[in-house]
């Protein structure tokens, strides 16, 4: 019995001593030239693939995949954010792509495996020692919804070419031609610009560059653009009018609710417009914006995952969906700029 | 007896704890209520007489505008009757018993006869007790219909919120009704009707110096009248917890000369004066411009929201925040830097980005709007 209880303690010892070599002293190469030893790889992918399978559950807001609008978007996220490791898909993945470990795979081949809900768990979660990286910030699965359109228009080989940013010669900030890869080219989902401030655009920048306004898709996009920018793109987004962006004319319901609120909803247009001041500080004029962006952000704010106004997330906490659907629809039917301009 | 003196001003205190009230928060002033805490309990005679000023200061909180036991109403009054019969009862009982123990076990420790003994039993233990606890539910049952007895004329619709009162005056021959909050203004000598609801959750209305108190239900109404009698500013609490700030949702009672009260109604159905000074306007800028119309109504203007309490007449009120603080300009301008310091969990948000000169402004405009 003695003996054995000194076996085991001797292992114990060992067992500490070889892993504080390798942990303190650096004996283990952590080289990426080598690749795994044989049979670490097959572990850690067959892991990895049914870890997914595990957790991706039938989602219950996912949007039609083959809305076209939806898809463009995906595609210019896609552009910059994926692209790097994934290539364009039909191109050959760069050399620096390549030597990995592990090997990105080409997109697709990436998307052949995964159904729908799996690829948006993928995005959204990322996958852990992989280099897969996770969504930018959490709550905002509507967004992965996007690149996951993209990504079947890619499996059925019918993917639209990736926008690729041209020069706006108008623009005094050279990443405008970039920013309009959206703004401007897509007119759903992407909000308009043009009826805003310059101030408040600048803020909405500032919020996205610091991480305080969730967004994967512009948290991506606004690091891609030196800081100093942002106050001559807000300038310049806030005035000039983009094709794309339209009203939905007819009048609808909605009107009651936005102007005199009920005992539980205030009344947007005291600090939105029209007929009232914009509140200070900026609040975003908000007739004529796209009623999808209108609804999805309404949403965010209603759930706590926007939040940044005090006013805001307290105006928002008690809409309901048919609330949040009647206010989208009776803003995106008004003329832009109607009656902000006290 | 100084037991009966103690519950009785414990009782007074609880009842007349409105002496306290719209106290500001402890980081705002130094307004500390004193109540030292003695670590070692004192003896002798120094203890007697700590324990009677105890009992005389404790009985000062019968005082106060939120005491029953000070009634300024019909209604308080025949409560206030039955509480004291009661009160005097107990102690009779009291020195009664008492008075017998000392007399069978000092005085005539003889022993009883059988048939003494059956019948001091059968009418000490049982009929008199009878008698007494069935006249006295009588008593109390024939005050209950008086609760609900009907008006005057006048009636007054209250909801419960989280945590403040959407007040609605009903007086006869109107059309619509007139929107107010957080304050109940009442004629005197005139019995006014109560209907009350609520929105979410059970508050109860109670204004202990003019009657008794009524539950309000969430999708369901009930009804109370009250007659007061005596002019003057009551308090009233929410009786039934209701959350968080449920200590903080009171409100103002104003019982008025009749005339008096008919002219104030008058004006209350008036639109929001336009503010008067130039300190006044620039605070109607600031209330536009930060939104607060998007909760609040000012009649007669764009807001006409009804989230939050009417403000059309806010500047006759005597207490703002649902009775949380006094109605100066310097309270009118904490609560709106410090809404849920002082109200936990408050809807409304607070707006600590004003300038100083901003709450000013926009405090003497509410202020103006009397």
């Amino acid at each position: 019995m003695k003996r054995v209880l000194l076996i085991l303690l001797a292992l114990a010892l060992l067992g500490v001593v070889t892993a504080v070599s390798v942990v303190g002293l650096g004996l283990y190469n952590v080289s990426a030239r080598s690749g795994h030893l044989p049979g670490v790889s097959w572990a850690l992918h067959t892991t990895f693939r049914n870890s997914v399978r595990l957790r991706a559950s039938a989602p219950d807001d996912m949007p039609d995949l083959s809305d076209p609008e939806l898809i463009a978007l995906g595609a210019g996220h896609y552009a910059t954010a994926c692209a790097p490791c994934h290539a364009e898909p039909g191109k050959r993945p760069t050399a620096t792509m390549r030597a990995m470990q592990p090997q990105p795979p080409a997109i697709r081949e990436a998307v052949t495996d995964w159904n729908p809900a799996e690829l948006h768990w993928i995005i959204d979660n990322g996958v852990k020692m992989s280099g897969m990286p996770g969504w930018p910030t959490g709550g905002r699965g509507d967004e992965v919804w996007a690149v996951v359109a993209y990504l079947e228009t890619v499996r059925r080989n019918a993917s639209p070419p990736l926008p690729t940013p041209k020069r706006d010669r108008n623009a005094d900030a050279a990443e405008a031609g970039y920013c309009r890869t959206c703004h401007g080219s897509i007119s759903r989902h992407v909000p308009r610009l043009d009826i805003q401030q310059p101030e408040y655009l600048t803020k909405a920048l500032q919020d996205y560059l610091k991480g305080e306004r969730p967004s994967g898709i512009m948290q991506q996009a606004v690091s891609r653009v030196p800081p100093e920018a942002i106050p001559g793109l807000a300038r310049y987004f806030a005035t000039v009018p983009l094709s794309g962006a339209k009203t939905t004319g007819a009048p609808v319901a909605g009107k009651e609710l936005a102007s005199r609120g009920t005992r539980k909803v205030p009344a947007c247009i005291a600090c939105h417009g029209p007929g009232a001041p914009l509140a200070q500080p900026p609040a975003p004029a908000l007739a004529g914006q796209d009623r999808a962006f209108l609804e999805t952000q309404l949403r965010l704010w209603r759930d706590g995952i926007r939040q940044g106004s005090a006013r805001m997330s307290a105006a928002a906490r008690a809409l309901t969906d048919h609330d949040i659907r009647l206010l989208s629809e009776w803003y995106a039917s008004l003329e832009a700029g109607s009656g902000n301009a006290e | 007896m100084i037991a009966v003196l103690v519950m009785a001003g414990t009782l007074c205190h609880l009842a007349g704890s409105g002496a306290m009230i719209q106290s500001r928060p402890p980081e705002t002033t130094a307004l500390d209520i004193p109540g030292p805490v003695p670590t070692e309990r004192p003896q002798g005679p120094r203890c007697i007489r700590q324990r009677i000023l105890a009992s005389v200061l404790l009985l000062a909180g019968c005082e106060g505008p939120q005491s029953a036991l000070v009634p300024a109403g019909v209604d308080a009054q025949a409560l206030h009757l039955l509480f004291t019969t009661m009160l005097g009862g107990a102690i009779v009982l009291w020195l009664l018993m008492n008075g017998f123990i000392y007399w069978f076990s000092h005085r005539h420790p003889a022993a009883f006869s059988e048939i003494a003994a059956r019948w001091l039993i059968v009418l000490g233990g049982v009929v008199t007790p009878a008698i007494m606890v069935g006249a006295l539910l009588v008593w109390g049952l024939t005050l209950l219909p008086d609760q609900r007895i009907a008006g005057n004329g006048l009636r007054i619709r209250v909801h419960g919120e989280q945590w403040w009162w959407r007040v609605a005056y009903q007086p006869p021959g109107t059309s619509g009704p007139i929107i107010s909050a957080n304050e109940i203004r009442l004629p005197a000598g005139r019995r006014t009707e109560f209907i009350l609801t609520s929105d979410r959750v059970i508050h109860s209305f109670w204004i202990p110096a003019l009657g008794g108190k009524m539950d309000m239900f969430p999708g369901r109404e009930t009804r109370m009248s009250l007659q007061p009698e005596t002019p003057g500013r009551y308090r009233g609490q929410c009786a039934e917890f209701c959350g968080a700030s449920h200590a903080w949702m009171a409100f103002e009672a104003v019982v008025m000369p009749p005339e008096e009260f008919d002219a104030w109604l008058k004006a209350e159905a008036k639109d929001a004066r336009p503010p008067q000074q130039d300190s006044a306007r620039k605070g109607q800028q600031i209330f536009r411009r930060e939104g607060c119309g998007a909760c609040h109504t000012l009649r007669g203007t764009e807001a006409v929201a009804q989230v939050g309490p009417d403000l059309t007449h806010i500047g006759n009120r005597h207490s703002i925040g649902a009775g949380r603080l006094g109605a100066t300009l310097d309270d009118i301008a904490l609560w709106v830097r410090h809404t849920g310091d002082l109200k936990p969990e408050v809807h409304m948000p607070a707006f600590p980005h004003l300038e100083p000169a901003e709450l000013r402004d926009l405090a003497s405009y509410l202020k103006g709007l009397k």
